[in-house]
Formats: C-alpha cells, structure tokens, sequence
C-alpha cells in the first residue's frame, strides 16, 4: 500500500535501500523551511540495528501488507529464536537483535504472533503483557517504607524485572514486554 | 482531538517554571526590554512553509480576517525600528498543519530577543550565556555550556553527508548527489532535499558530545529574513542543537528594504503553489523598514525544546499539565 510517509507509524513495515525496516518511531518534524518532514526510527529486519532517517513527509512510501501467524515459541540459541507454525509444523528461526528486547521475556511452549511476508518471517508481533513467575527475589528490608519504593527481581526466563517491594518469590506478575515494566500481580 | 490533563508531569512542569524565571531574570540582567505582544494579527509576514491559524473579528455586520502569529517578529521589528533597542517575547506562537508529536505543538511557546549592533556569530557569546545562566540554575549535570561546537553548513554536510562543498552549493549538482544516495527527488525543492538531509543525517549528530553544537552560514536560498553573507552565497543564520535537537536559531537581520520585497514576492508565491492559506501581507512591515531597521540580530528559541533539555524528558508533552491531542 502507498501512502504519504506523513501517515507512518510506529509497526509499519517500510523497504529501505532494497530491504525491509520496521519504523520503531514516526514523529512530525519541521525545520521551517523546506517542506515538512516524518522523523523516522526504522530497523533493519536482518540485522536488527536500528537508523534514524528523516521523510519528506508528503514523500510516497511503500507499506506492506504483512500478514500475522500465530505460532509457539520453542526456544532460542545464542543468535536465533526458533518457532513453529502449529497448523503446517513448519519451523522458523528470527535473529535475536531483530525480535529486541522483548524476546527476555518469551517463555518456551508460548503462542505469540510472528508478522509474515511471502513466506518469511519478519519479525515478531510483541504481546501487550506477558505473565511471568518470579524465580528470585530478596525480601524487602525492614524499614524499608518509602512508597513506590522498587526492588528487581529474577523471573522464570532469566529477565531482571523491577517491582515494589510487597511482591515475592514464586508470585507471578504481568509486564509490558515492549517496556520491560511491572503492570501488577496476576 | 481531545483535553488530557495530567498532574503526573508537576515535577517537569515545575522545572519548565524555573528555567522561565531563569530567562526573565538574564534578559533583565542583559537589559532586554520584555514586550507583551498581541498574537491576532490582521495581516503576516509571508512565509512560504509555515502554515498558520485564521480567524475573523465580528461586530454587527462587520467581519475582518485575523490571523494568529506563527511568530512575534512582525510586531518586534516595529518596535525595533522605532528605537525601542534590545528587547524579547516570551509567549505564545502558533503553527497550523504541525500535528502533535515529541517536538511540536501546533501551539507553544517562542523566545524571541533582538540584539542591535551585534552580528549573528556575536549573538552566539550571548546565547551560550544564556543557557550556562539556565544552567546554573537548574543544575542539569549532564549539560555544559563552556564552549559551542561549531561546524560551517559546509563543514557538516561534508563531515557527515559525504556531500562536497562545490555540490552544495550548486543546486544541480547537489540534487544529483542527493539522488545518488537514495532519496526521491520528484517534485522536490533544493530547500526540501536540503532539510531533509540535514534531519536524516546531520542533526541526530550535533550536539551528542556534551557541549551544544552550532551551525551556521546557510545557502542562501535558506536565508529566509538573514542578511547575505560577503561571499553572497551564504547567509549569516546560525541553527544550535542540543542533543541532536534543534533548539534555536538566529541570524543577523536583513534591512535592505528591496531584498526584503523581493522576498516577500518569492515567499508568497510559493506559499501559494504550496495551497497554503492566502492571508493578507503585511505591507506595514516593509513600511517601516524603510524606516530604517537599525543593525542587529534575531534569535528565535523553541522554549518547550529548551526547556526538555534541561527536564531530561523527551517529548514537550511531559512538560504540560493540559495536553490538546
């Protein structure tokens, strides 16, 4: 689908110098003179870093259409994760850097969304919350009254994770994976 | 589009209140007369990309056009050239068609202040001034204001578009570079493809090495109302960034009233092939310059830009406790 690159957002899937980002960021942006631009964070969908790179933005832009398969996350290695698409038992694997930082957060056996073009996976669809058990935690220290006071815990895979001081081992707890924070205890 | 409010932001917004009082209390100390201007006006300064709000006055069966002021320099250079010397705006300015996001407002606040006898690389002394007063009273550790880092528009398209001096100033060869490396060219200006270069690959560099980088002398087709350059090719306007963030701008004023015309046509014209609203020019304006615009140099800061800076927050929403979006 072509639009005007003053409609990107952030999730878009755009081509870029022959290969497909992903826009992490999409802000309005005017120098005042000169037209009006779309600052734009894009990563790279092979090597997961990120650029910053600026449209015009009345500039024509391709966006794709990507489809979203839902799968079950099996397990990762040192540089990929792997999932399987239970209908077709078909496996795939997506580098780490190119999932991010919510990939800390996957645990194996996990159904999530993996966005799909032409057959190839692009990169996976982040769940808004993710419940997870705390595996490690040191017990709030006596006296310790401040409110909204925060301590960091171990969970089940292995992320460190920020919660308020009233919250123990072995509790499971919702987070934001795309953020990395605490949202409440399940 | 709807009302937000929000008292999670009181810290930020206490914060952007000490950095106003910091900058009332250095333009007093530097002898700046404040002005409180009027931000309806019946007739602007034509600009050819910034868009702005209109309105109309009513009385019985009278009606009359108003617009709001995308920015105070219209009513500060009347002043300017009936003697009122040193002087600045801190209030409202407002810009149409510049949606919301982390660095705009279609609503916000300008500093604007005029120096006369001073050009615009002396005025640069006196911004830095002004952010270390800023400083010192906010005490954001992470800042300093000891020195600018400085690059010549050439100097940082070189360093860091890989674009030579002879392409940028030619627009020919400039727009051929600019198409080697990728962009679309189709239907867009030099001024167009200049900005976005600048955005994409030079500014999210400037200013990222703990000191504010400047950058200055502009081609010429950027000079907007700066004087021209000796070399004629370059105007003498200076852009800074914080962080990779445009913060402000200035430059030493034009007062050669038939330049001044000529760019009034040009602007208008494009404003026109650009379907943005025919508002009536301010003809009072070239008046007055043939008055005489004593020498001197304008420096506009975006306050709410200024003011993330020092909150180390990264959207001027953060800095509001009522947010229209």
């Amino acid at each position: 689908m072509r639009t005007n690159a003053g409609n990107l957002k952030k999730g878009d899937f755009v081509y870029y110098q022959n290969e497909i980002w992903q826009v992490q960021k999409a802000d309005f942006y005017s120098p005042g003179k000169g037209s009006a631009l779309m600052k734009a964070k894009i990563k790279n969908l092979l090597s997961g870093k990120n650029i910053e790179y600026a449209y015009k933005s009345n500039e024509q832009v391709e966006v794709l259409d990507v489809s979203s398969v839902e799968m079950q996350y099996l397990y990762k290695d040192n540089e990929n994760l792997f999932f399987m698409d239970e209908r077709t038992y078909n496996q795939f694997s997506l580098p780490i850097p190119v999932a991010g930082e919510v990939s800390k957060f996957f645990k194996e056996g996990e159904k999530m969304f993996v966005y799909m073009y032409n057959d190839k996976p692009l990169t996976i669809r982040p769940p808004s919350s993710v419940k997870l058990k705390i595996i490690e935690a040191e017990d709030a220290a006596k006296g310790d009254t401040v409110s909204g006071a925060k301590k960091p815990v171990k969970v089940e895979t292995g992320a460190i994770v920020m919660v308020p001081i009233f919250v123990k081992v072995g509790e499971t707890i919702s987070i934001n994976p795309e953020t990395g924070e605490y949202t409440g205890r399940v | 589009m709807e009302i937000k409010t929000t008292t999670k932001n009181l810290d930020n917004y206490k914060i952007y209140l000490r950095i106003e009082k910091a900058v009332h209390e250095f333009m007093e100390k530097n002898n700046y007369l404040k002005v409180d201007l009027p931000v309806l006006s019946p007739a602007l300064i034509p600009e050819s990309y910034l868009e702005i709000f209109k309105t109309e006055f009513k009385y019985l069966d009278k009606k009359e056009k108003l617009y709001l002021t995308p920015s105070p320099e219209l009513f500060m250079k009347r002043l300017l050239v009936a003697g009122i010397g040193n002087c600045y705006y801190l209030g409202r300015a407002f810009r149409n068609s510049e949606p919301n996001s982390d660095w705009h407002n279609p609503e916000f606040t300008m500093l604007e202040f005029y120096k006369v006898g001073v050009s615009y690389l002396q005025l640069a002394d006196e911004v830095l001034k002004l952010l270390r007063h800023i400083n010192n009273k906010v005490k954001n550790r992470k800042l300093k204001f000891d020195k600018w880092e400085k690059y010549s528009v050439a100097e940082a398209f070189k360093k860091y578009a890989g674009i030579l001096e002879k392409e940028l100033f030619n627009e020919k060869l400039f727009i051929k570079k600019v198409k080697s490396k990728g962009y679309k060219i189709e239907g867009a200006t030099y001024e167009d493809l200049f900005s976005q270069i600048l955005a994409a690959e030079i500014e999210p560099n400037l200013g990222k090495n703990g000191y504010p980088a400047l950058l200055y002398d502009y081609p010429r087709q950027l000079a907007s109302l700066a004087k021209l350059g000796h070399d004629k090719r370059t105007a003498e306007r200076c852009e800074f960034y914080i962080n990779g963030l445009e913060i402000g701008g200035f430059c030493t004023e034009l007062n050669d009233v038939e330049e001044q015309q000529k760019r009034f046509v040009d602007q208008s014209a494009i404003r026109k092939k650009n379907h943005l609203v025919n508002h009536a020019i301010d003809k009072g304006f070239i008046k007055a310059l043939q008055c005489g615009l004593p020498d001197c140099t304008g420096a506009g800061i975006g306050f709410e830009r200024l003011a993330m800076i020092f909150a180390n927050v990264d959207s001027i929403d953060k800095l509001k406790l009522i947010n229209i979006k």
